[in-house]
């Protein structure tokens, strides 16, 4: 009996041992040069900074009264305001993207099963070029001299040469742009497992079109729709090259806001307190929706 | 999948012109990149074949590209094995958690902490040691960084889905874990490496913003070039001409390696996608 236990322990000691020669370099590759580059940054949120804005002790909560919009000069709207729009922005580019996604995942869904990779693949294929490359593409097609712009000036829309770039749509349209198959992927994964004996009993009996999709067809996308919520919300919510290229002063963006704490006027205190509640928030929407999606029950769960 | 004609059609009618919406800025592109009015239409070309500062920053982004690749491709093809087979699937508490918070932490953390978490890291390093100076180094160091959960998940989804079985035949026939690894494993994984080595090329390709921060300034990569490029004197017809390369480049690669694959198993190939994002 006492053999035997002692024979278990040494395979699963065996097996830890393999399990670290293994996996050991990767998950320490990524501790080592993401886990704990980010805590150092969300630690120099603590500190004061000097002159230079640089770092310095002793430890305050200085760069917290900063992100709330309280300086020297009082008290002011605009950090509040940018995490606003970055929150509309991201919302916006969200919802667009998931109305885009329904008809065009039943779309694929409605061709041959040999046409459908293809269909797919030619949605997701430009988020494969540069996001530079991609985003710049808009500022062309929406930028004053640009033939949607000349059509708005023509129609008094738009005032003479202003374009649609830069501005806040253009920055809403790069977002739905970029993150357009983000969401589509795990839609389609989640309606391709669909059970269509649902929508069959439904139209027997005599179920109109809009209710079938609500009652028989949306309760089974919901998984797709959040995992779909996430991958958009999230990284629109911190993008940086879009509204970098596509926003201007007015549409400014919580990632241009941090970046600029670490390049144009240095504060790293204050970027890193910036970036901390950026993180808090992302990590509160993330937790909303998997507590969610537990709810809802079966979303597409993590591989590992 | 029987859906009423209607709905058919109302469907193709969104889709289509969607799908023409996707590829219209990328075709302005190539548009804008000709110049119907200069001494040549290609002259847009001709200054970007001539300029040298163009092609190192190519010559830059493809060792940026493949140097990340192949090593996150080893490490996440042992960190996917391992994690697969070694782990400790009765195990409870917070701390079994670990690697599954350590892989989802790349994915979900937004570029532009990502970058200046490095920026910030290896300043400090390099004013405490002198190593790390910014450069290709510590982009190549990023990349490897994003790379690797993606490449675990891929190997991961492939060897879900085989027979558990195969390795516990591997151990009845007394073959070692190296031996096991290298005769059964790797060949059955190898779809699943392949996809993976190129999902890292393109995910390395796509970055802007992880490089911007981690970039030193001899070492300007062409996301970066473009960049500066527009922020310097807008967008120029060279621009356009380096845009529509890029552009047809990763589409040609994309339907090659589309085409190539399209006999074997494509069903993995988009979840890994889907896990990507």
């Amino acid at each position: 009996m006492i053999r035997e236990k002692t024979e278990i322990e040494l395979e699963a000691g065996r097996q830890r041992r393999r399990l670290m020669i293994t996996s050991g370099p990767g998950l320490i590759w990524i501790m080592l040069f993401l886990i704990l580059p980010s805590a150092l940054l969300l630690g120099i949120a603590f500190f004061s900074s000097d002159d230079y804005g640089n770092p310095v002790m002793p430890l305050s909560t200085q760069s917290f009264a900063q992100v709330a919009g309280y300086s020297l000069l009082g008290w002011d709207s605009g950090n509040i305001l940018v995490f606003l729009r970055s929150l509309q922005q991201a919302g916006i580019a969200t919802l667009v993207s998931a109305l885009l996604s329904y008809p065009l995942v039943f779309f694929i869904l409605s061709q041959r099963p040999s046409l459908r990779p293809l269909l797919l693949l030619f949605i997701v294929l430009p988020s494969w070029t540069n996001q530079v490359v991609r985003t710049y593409a808009w500022m062309e097609l929406l930028g004053p001299n640009a033939p949607l712009s000349m059509l708005g000036h023509a129609l008094g829309l738009l005032p003479p040469d202003l374009g649609m770039a830069p501005g806040s749509f253009a920055v809403t349209t790069g977002l739905a742009y970029n993150y357009l198959p983000y969401m589509v992927v795990p839609l389609y994964a989640s309606a391709e497992k669909m059970d269509w004996t649902l929508v069959e009993a439904g139209r027997d009996l005599y179920a109109s079109g809009l209710r079938l999709f609500w009652h028989a067809v949306f309760p089974q996308t919901v998984p797709g729709l959040l995992s779909g919520i996430i991958f958009v919300a999230i990284p629109a919510f911190g993008d940086y090259i879009v509204p970098q290229l596509l926003g201007g002063d007015k549409a400014m963006m919580i990632g241009s806001l941090i970046a600029n704490q670490f390049t144009e006027t240095p504060d790293w205190p204050y970027g890193a307190a910036l970036t901390l509640i950026m993180l808090v928030f992302t990590a509160a929407g993330l937790i909303a929706f998997r507590v969610l999606s537990k709810k809802v029950g079966g979303a597409e769960e993590a591989a590992i | 999948m029987n859906m009423p004609a209607s709905v058919r059609y109302t469907l193709s009618g969104i889709s289509w012109p969607v799908y023409v919406l996707l590829y219209t800025p990328l075709a302005l592109v190539a548009y804008y990149s000709l110049t119907p009015h200069a001494a040549s239409e290609w002259h847009g070309y001709q200054v970007l074949f001539a300029d040298t500062n163009v092609f190192a920053a190519v010559r830059r982004s493809l060792v940026l590209a493949l140097g990340s690749a192949f090593t996150s491709t080893v490490l996440g093809t042992l960190l996917g094995y391992g994690l697969h087979r070694f782990r400790n699937r009765h195990a409870t508490g917070w701390l079994s958690h670990g690697p599954s918070l350590i892989i989802y932490t790349p994915i979900i953390m937004p570029s532009i902490v990502f970058g200046i978490a490095e920026l910030i890291f290896f300043n400090l390093v390099h004013n405490a040691t002198g190593l790390l100076a910014a450069g290709l180094q510590t982009m190549i160091i990023a990349h490897i960084t994003f790379q690797v959960p993606y490449v675990a998940l891929t190997v991961v989804a492939r060897l879900a889905g085989l027979d558990p079985n195969l390795f516990d035949a591997a151990n009845d026939l007394y073959a070692d874990a190296v031996k096991s690894f290298l005769h059964l494993t790797l060949p059955v994984v190898r779809p699943a490496i392949i996809g993976g080595f190129l999902l890292g090329i393109t995910l390395s390709i796509d970055d802007f913003t992880i490089s911007f921060f981690t970039a030193g300034p001899g070492s300007v990569t062409l996301p970066i070039y473009i960049y500066s490029a527009i922020a310097r004197k807008g967008v120029t017809p060279e621009i356009n001409a380096i845009g529509t390369l890029v552009i047809v480049t990763v589409i040609v690669l994309a339907l090659a390696h589309f085409f190539i694959t399209r006999h074997r198993d494509r069903a993995g190939q988009f979840s890994t996608r889907r896990e990507a994002t």
